[in-house]
Parts: structure tokens; sequence; C-alpha cells
């Protein structure tokens, strides 16, 4: 510990959070230590100078981080370094579109085993105890703030028109997601999935024709500036799909159209 | 540990309507969509609207919707949000004013080097929005020759400089002047240049600040130059009020 700690008086910053310091200094030959460290001096009531310095805040948006509407963000899945600027976002709801956290049968986990060779067996084990982990981390710290999560399951999408049992779950996951969207109570909302980029794309999408009104190939230019290149089905999902909603006008956000 | 919490009124929408009309063709290979009501409602004189006086959850009255909105409106090139009110993209045109409407604007920062085009200046003097012309920077004053303002040839593509960026900042940290839209002629460089700049005045780290600009360049990507000019603009030269500063900005 430094001898010249007891002549300053530190106001705690919040904890993760850089934010600018205030330093009070009760001797001003002290000030010397603060050399290079971009000080400003100013006179301050009862001590003989105000010493102000300026870390860089730092936050750290999620991936593909963006504003879709006032109170309502969209990203990739959110990583502890972002807490802190998720924190700053006062955060009431959160829909995550994905995967994680919905096992998989047993039977087409054995499937898997035994499809993939002894070498890619371990490194796929590894990689998806990470995910897991990672999820878990995130629930974790979820469980420390009033964040609402819901978890709505999306499969990724491979195949278009062929797998009725995996788009009556997208179906119901995106009108699920379109409802909590309807309910203003419920923002600010974050919208995210692993990458940002196509799951939810596709509800963005969603919101910007069924509650907007935005033209379809205004739709697909936000789409593909989160995507870059892939786009795999969302496109014509997004042209095609159309729920039946139940709308409580006292309810709906102001940037709705219909 | 979190645990998932449903609304009531999904839960209940969701008991009594099912995800009818969000069904999957799968025989026919066809999205369909058509909406299939289950509840016996008469739909033949307006199919878009209906109100379900049947069941008021918690006296909620709900009205039907099987139709994205009748009149389309038209985002301009490049558009985003960037924080609560303020906006981004690139120079509209007369078929993004029905969507220009609706953002109910008081201000728009203009970057580019030439003059927006005349439809896009009757629409401002119409609708009573102030334009701030900050790139414009094509005449400089020849003292040699009493004063006279004398062209000289900028370079639409050229950066903007750093006075340029100080000026368009200090506007757009004024809340006074919101709801604001910040475009230039593609909302790629000269905007994506504002932004990052405003970005670093948040607090975002570099990367996160490029990733950003780089969303909005298109195919040939982005330029290093205006990286660096992002990189290198000096935050603490922007003169903030923070009486008038806008919520979202933490000072």
């Amino acid at each position: 510990m430094n001898g010249n700690q007891s002549t300053f008086k530190d106001i705690p910053s919040d904890s993760g959070i850089l934010k600018p310091q205030v330093t009070y200094v009760d001797d001003k030959e002290n000030i010397e230590d603060f050399i290079g460290r971009e000080v400003k001096l100013d006179k301050y009531e009862n001590h003989s100078a105000l010493v102000t310095y300026h870390p860089q805040i730092q936050y750290v948006p999620p991936l593909n981080f963006s504003l879709v509407e006032d109170q309502i963000y969209r990203s990739g899945f959110p990583m502890p370094i972002n807490y802190p600027f998720l924190k700053q976002l006062g955060l009431k709801t959160i829909i995550y579109l994905g995967d994680l956290g919905h096992e998989k049968p047993k039977k087409e986990k054995k499937k898997e085993k035994e499809k993939s060779k002894d070498k890619d067996k371990e490194g796929k084990k590894k990689d998806k105890q990470n995910t897991v982990d990672t999820y878990n981390n995130y629930l974790e710290w979820i469980s420390t703030t009033d964040i609402t999560f819901h978890n709505l399951l999306i499969d990724s999408s491979q195949e278009p028109f062929n797998k009725p049992e995996e788009y009556r779950q997208a179906h119901e996951s995106l009108t699920k997601a379109l409802y909590i969207i309807l309910n203003k109570n419920s923002f600010p909302i974050l919208i995210h999935s692993n990458k940002g980029k196509h799951r939810t794309g596709l509800l963005v999408g969603l919101i910007r024709k069924i509650l907007q009104g935005w033209c379809i190939s205004g739709i697909f230019e936000e789409y593909e500036k989160f995507a870059m290149g892939k786009s795999e089905f969302d496109l014509e999902f997004i042209e095609l799909w159309q729920p039946e909603l139940w709308i409580n006008d006292e309810l709906k956000p102001d940037f709705v159209r219909i | 540990m979190a645990e998932t919490v449903e609304d009531p009124l999904i839960s209940h929408i969701y008991s009594k309507f099912g995800s009818n009309g969000t069904e999957l063709k799968s025989d026919s290979g066809i999205l369909s969509n058509q909406s299939l009501s289950t509840t016996n409602i008469d739909t033949s004189l307006n199919p878009n609207i209906t109100y379900d006086t049947t069941d008021n959850i918690n006296n909620q009255k709900l009205r039907r919707v099987s139709r994205p909105p009748t009149l389309r409106i038209i985002p301009p090139l490049n558009f985003c949000p960037v924080e609560k009110q303020l906006y981004r993209s690139g120079q509209p045109s007369i078929i993004n004013q029905s969507f220009l409407q609706e953002l109910n604007l008081k201000t728009i920062v203009w970057l580019a080097n030439e003059e927006p085009n005349d439809d896009f200046l009757e629409f401002c003097q119409f609708n009573n929005i102030n334009i701030e012309f900050v790139g414009i920077i094509n005449e400089y004053y020849d003292h040699d020759n009493n004063n006279t303002p004398n062209h000289i040839a900028v370079n639409p593509w050229d950066s903007l400089n750093e006075s340029t960026i100080k000026k368009a900042l200090e506007i757009i940290l004024n809340k006074e002047n919101y709801p604001l839209l910040t475009c230039c002629g593609m909302g790629r460089h000269r905007t994506g240049t504002v932004i990052g700049c405003l970005r670093r005045l948040q607090g975002w780290n570099l990367a996160s600040v490029s990733e950003e600009y780089r969303r909005f360049t298109g195919a040939r990507g982005g330029r290093i130059l205006v990286e660096l000019l992002i990189e290198s603009f000096d935050i603490t030269s922007v003169d903030i009020d923070s009486t008038k500063a806008p919520d979202w900005l933490d000072i």
C-alpha cells in the first residue's frame, strides 16, 4: 500500500464499469503523483485541490448490437464482457431465440455420436460443454438482475419446407415474441440469438413487416446488414408468413402502425 | 438460476387460440398466410379488424389482426435508429416521405458536400424541419483578393474534418434538436464518421465502433481513413451542455 493513500478520498465507482473518477487531494504536494494521468486541477471547498482524471469509459456492446426502435435492442449472445453495457440499458425483458437450454432427446444424441468420428466427437463434446457453461453463466447473471428472460426455441433454419415439426415450433416462438413486443410494459427489450444474425434478423424483419408495415425490400436491406451474405430461408419466411394476432391497443407501443 | 417467466396474457391467448393461423401446410410445401380462426367471429365485413367481444381477459379489449398495415412505408437507404429519437440514413427521396413523417423530425444534420435535392428541401420546408448544413465545405475566402469567396475543388468522397465532426456532434448532443436525422448522400462514410465519434463519446470500445461503421459501408467495405479519423478524434474537444445533453449520454 502506498503512503499517500491516506490523503486521498476516493469516491467509489460502480463495480465493473470504469467511470470518470473524482479524487480529492488534501495535500497539494501529492498532486505530482498524478502527473501523466490526465489531471485537471480545480479549487474545491475544503480541499486544496480537486483532481479529476478520466480513465476511458469502456463499454463493450454485444456482437451485432443495434437499436431496432426506441427501447428495443438486438444483438448476439451476451458475454460477461458485455454485462456492464447491458446494465446501463436498464433492460426489463430479454428474448432469446435459439436452441441453448433446450436439451435434445436422447435418441438424437446417440445418432450424432454414431455419425461423428472419434476425434471429432471429443472436440465437439468439449465445445458443447463450453457453450453450456456460457449459457449457464448468462442465466446466473440474469438472475442477479430484474430482467424477465424468455427462452424461445427456434432451430437454426437449414432446410426450407420439409420439417413441419420445427416450423411449428418456430411459428409458436415467433408469435410469442411478437406478443411480448406488443406489450409496452415489457420495454426496454433486448432480442438476441447466438450471433445476432439470422434468428434475430428474422424476428426484426417480422416486426418491420407485420407491425410497422415496412416495404419488403427495406426489410431485406436491414436483414442483410447483419447477416452479411448468408440468409438461408429467412427472407422467404419474412415475406410469406403472417400470424393471426390479437392486439390490445392500450398496451401497444407507439411504433406499431397496425 | 433464472427461470423463464410466462406472461399470463400470452399463455391465455395460447390456450385459447393455439397457434392456428400460423400453421404450416406441409403437404403443399408452401407456407400458408391464411388465417383459420376457430372462434366463431364473423369476419366477412372487415377481415382485417375484428373485436373479440366474447372473452376479454382482465377487461382487455383485443383486436384481431391478420394482415400487415395496408400502407407500406419505405425506409431511406441505410436507415437505422441510433439512439432514442436519433436516426441515421442516406439521402431520402420522394418515396421515403411517408416513412419520414412517422418520425416527426425536428432537425436534419446534412453531412454531404453537395446540396440535397430540391424535393427533399421542399419536404423539409413543408414539414418545418430545420436542416443544418454541416458538411458543405466548398468555398474559402481569399484574403489577398478582398475576401471574395473562391470556390475550390473539394471531392465528395473527401473525409470530414475535425471541426465539422465537432460541429455535427454539438448539434446531435443537444436534445432540443430532437427528433433528429443524421444523413449524407449514401449514409455510409460521413454519417458513419459522426456516429462513430458519438459512440466513442458514449464510451464504446473501438472494435464495436468499427463493426457498426462497417455494417453501413456496403460491399466495398470500410475506409481505413474513416476509421483512423474516428480513432484519433479528440472527444474532449466537444463542448457538451449537460443541461441539454440527451438522457442516454452518460456524462
